[in-house]
């Protein structure tokens, strides 16, 4: 009886480790947060748009495509770092993609897009954050994937790595 | 020159380790044993240093200094960076380590060679082990080229005195762990007959007296830069360090046990390896990425592939030991329930049970996610509801615990030994509570549990009976202060939200609070944005001037909080100042927080207590030799 107690630390520990392994293995993001609008249409919004010949109206944005939905912002070292694959998506992959301009000056969001190109096709000020409230999004950068039909299929928060580059266009062809 | 130096050090301490390991395996050559100790100290000292004169000098060849550091930096905060990430901190890490080695050799005499050689040689594994994870996965001496202008800056919610000492401190008290852990095993292979609790002692008070100072330094961190006005969120890193400062605090007490009783022996050694691989795991949880917590370092999946590694190999050469050869140390001296090591024992367990909840809660997220495919965190309520409950019998065995008698203890004569303390806290509890007339049923049992120990711990110190150690004492009453603190702080905390105009008012408690102005200021590496509170009491007396900031650090693009925070015997007064604007006002959180100031009071007590613990076992050590 108590020589086999005596094991029980022993299995105990390596069935832990077991499950840390298994998790190590596996492809999964931490800080990722299943969203509560994963599989549902998107929030409704009208916004001002950055560029002044347009306004922003959601539903005459969505529909007939798959879509990409960015939050960033110029004070966002993330967000710079993930421009170069959002550019990507627009540039060599034809995908729309429209910006969401959280918290920022519109001049200097103008000047930003200038200098790294603007992938966007509309960007929506959202000046107080009351967009980003509505999607969930707790941080700059956040990307959405819409389907043609305006329903939410994946959600990434963070900056787009050259993982979640990929992961993305997975998702996308699979919505298509 | 200086990292190359640094990194030719570190591979240096590898060598060093490796023949220490060897040489020990082999139990001969006392003089080869005597250069690697040494060596092994100063070539970690050495590479630990140059990487900190990197920092000082700021050289941006380094990737290190250059990720972590900027000119702009005042000159505490360089040194601190050293230790403010993941590469660095793991030179500190293994220096701890060769200290910590240089002492178990320091123990080394004729009488006990082959027993200290043994846990050299563990003690040399587990050296090895953190040398070669740093030299292959996080080298602090990696160059960039071509060598940077300047450097990233320190992430400024860093930049606080209590974290740059936190996490020395804290590494002191994980790695004392691993010299319990290395004598530990030593006392499981050899067969020779010393008195190994003698020496595993001194290293587990170190270890746990740093831990706990290092701990209470995270949380005032928390609480004065966070700008939550709290100070302990059970998130899984604070987890990571309360765990093995429980089984430690077992470990402790139940040591005390196997010295002047001999029982308990395989119960102690099982603590002395759960403790150490508990705060291997933790390091673990920390690193790998595999959880998110406030606590983020720079991820790499490789470090948390070799962190596992290492510790499968640490847990199942350590437990398939215990699980074979720690049979021997079974005795069958039972002993009454209702004596001195009684009480040790049950709060051994209550402490055990408290560590698992604990540790239940930490990865239960993870447990959740590997076998189905939710998401779920585990929060304070579930904290609150187990492990604290469980604690509350804890900590009235506690105060009774050192009264008892070893051996049996007459039922009769113990009513007559705590009739003085428990007068003593009834006459406390009731003239606390006639003088604020606040109740809750929490508040009061926290109230009742916190004068309990503080009485008991009063008498104890005023009898000075014989026997009672005086670093007990004042560890002890460290905690009842600590209790009373927490309750104080938990309980009756108020919490204010509001938008403020400038020279507009509020009320908090008995405090008027007016709101004078706000002005621009410029810090060394920030420019801030600070509030100007006054705060008067009923009698329009001007208690205090409040001044909390909004920082800005360009260099990081950072916001941080700088809380203002106005401390007596009795409460806090806490402000934060939020975002705003001339036109619609500012954002402040106003936090009245009772008692604060006596979960610093106690911290620091229960460490003195510690430290003069730690120099009396010392000395018993010696004096034994």
């Amino acid at each position: 009886m108590k020589k086999k107690l005596l094991k029980f630390p022993l299995i105990f520990f390596l069935s832990i480790l077991l499950v840390f392994f298994y998790l190590l293995m596996i492809d999964r993001n931490p800080s990722e947060i299943p969203s509560a609008l994963l599989n549902k249409n998107i929030p409704k919004f009208e916004a001002e748009s950055l560029f002044k010949d347009k306004n922003f109206i959601s539903s005459k944005e969505f529909g007939n495509e798959t879509t990409l939905v960015n939050f960033f912002a110029t004070w966002c070292k993330p967000c710079l770092d993930e421009h170069v694959y959002i550019k990507r998506f627009s540039d060599e992959k034809m995908i729309k993609v429209i910006g969401i301009n959280y918290k920022d000056n519109p001049k200097k969001a103008i000047q930003w897009l200038k200098k790294l190109g603007n992938p966007y096709s509309n960007v929506a000020l959202d000046k107080n954050g009351r967009i980003a409230i509505d999607w969930g999004v707790y941080g700059v950068p956040e990307t959405f994937v819409v389907n043609p039909e305006g329903i939410i299929k994946y959600r990434h928060a963070g900056p787009v790595t050259k993982k979640i580059y990929k992961k993305i266009n997975l998702i996308i062809e699979d919505n298509k | 020159m200086a990292p190359t130096l640094g990194y030719l050090s570190l591979w240096l301490s590898l060598f060093f380790s490796i023949l220490q390991f060897l040489i020990s395996l082999k139990n001969k050559k006392l003089k080869l044993i005597n250069i690697s100790v040494h060596g092994l100290l100063i070539s970690s000292l050495i590479s630990f240093f140059l990487l900190m004169f990197s920092y000082i000098i700021s050289d941006f060849s380094i990737l290190n200094v250059f990720q972590n550091s900027h000119t702009t930096k005042p000159l505490i905060y360089k040194i601190a960076g050293v230790w403010g990430n993941h590469e660095g901190s793991m030179l500190l890490w293994i220096l701890v380590l060769t200290i910590f080695n240089y002492f178990i050799f320091k123990l080394h005499n004729e009488k006990n060679s082959i027993f200290i050689l043994k846990a050299l040689e563990t003690q040399a594994l587990i050296t090895m082990g953190f040398i070669l994870f740093t030299i292959f996965t996080s080298n602090p001496f990696e160059r960039i080229f071509p060598p940077q202008e300047n450097g990233l800056g320190f992430n400024p919610i860093l930049q606080d005195p209590a974290l740059a000492i936190h996490p020395p401190l804290l590494y002191v008290g994980y790695v004392g762990f691993s010299a319990a852990f290395s004598i530990g095993i030593a006392t499981l292979t050899s067969n020779e007959k010393v008195p190994w609790y003698n020496y595993m002692k001194p290293f587990v008070v170190t270890a746990w007296t740093f831990l706990t100072i290092g701990i209470a330094l995270g949380a005032v961190w928390a609480y004065y830069e966070l700008g939550w006005g709290g100070w302990w969120f059970w998130d899984p890193v604070e987890n990571a360090s309360f765990m093995p400062w429980l089984l430690g605090t077992a470990l402790l007490h139940s040591l005390i046990v196997v010295e002047k009783k001999q029982s308990l022996q395989t119960w102690v050694l099982l603590l002395s390896i759960l403790t150490f691989l508990l705060s291997v795991v933790g390091t673990f949880l920390v690193r790998s990425g595999i959880l998110t917590s406030v606590h983020t370092f720079a991820l790499d999946p490789s470090r948390g592939m070799y962190i596992l590694a290492f510790t499968f190999l640490l847990a199942t050469y350590s437990l398939i030991l215990f699980g074979t050869k720690s049979k021997k140390y079974f005795n069958n001296n039972y002993f009454a329930f209702f004596s001195r090591e009684g009480s040790i024992l049950i709060n051994n367990i209550l402490i055990v049970v408290v560590c698992s909840t604990v540790f239940l809660g930490t990865i239960y997220p993870l447990l959740v996610e590997t076998f189905t495919s939710n998401k779920i965190s585990v929060g304070e309520p579930y904290y609150n509801s187990t492990a604290v409950l469980i604690m509350i019998p804890a900590i009235l065995i506690m105060g009774v615990g050192p009264i008892l008698s070893w051996n049996r203890e007459e039922k009769s004569k113990t009513l007559k030994k705590i009739f003085p303390s428990v007068l003593l806290t009834s006459v406390m509890t009731l003239l606390a509570f006639s003088i604020y007339q606040t109740y809750s049923l929490v508040g009061v049992i926290g109230i009742i549990l916190s004068f309990w120990i503080i009485s008991n711990n009063l008498v104890l110190l005023l009898k000075k009976k014989a026997g009672h150690s005086g670093g007990m004492i004042l560890a002890h009453l460290g905690i009842g202060l600590l209790i009373l603190g927490i309750t104080g702080s938990s309980v009756w905390q108020e919490e204010k939200i509001i938008r403020m105009a400038i020279n507009s008012e509020t009320k908090i408690k008995e405090y008027n609070i007016i709101f004078k102005e706000i002005s621009e200021i410029k810090g060394p590496n920030y420019i801030a944005l600070r509030g100007n509170f006054l705060v008067y009491d009923d009698s329009k007396n001007i208690v205090t001037k409040l001044k909390p900031e909004n920082r800005f650090y360009p260099v990081k693009n950072n916001f941080t909080t700088e809380a203002s925070i106005h401390t007596n015997l009795f409460r806090d007064l806490y402000i934060v100042l939020g975002e705003g604007n001339f036109k619609d006002g500012w954002v402040v959180k106003i936090y009245y927080n009772p008692l604060v100031v006596w979960i610093w009071i106690g911290a620091l007590v229960i460490f003195l207590g510690g430290i003069v613990s730690t120099a009396k076992n010392l000395k018993k050590l010696k004096s034994s030799q």
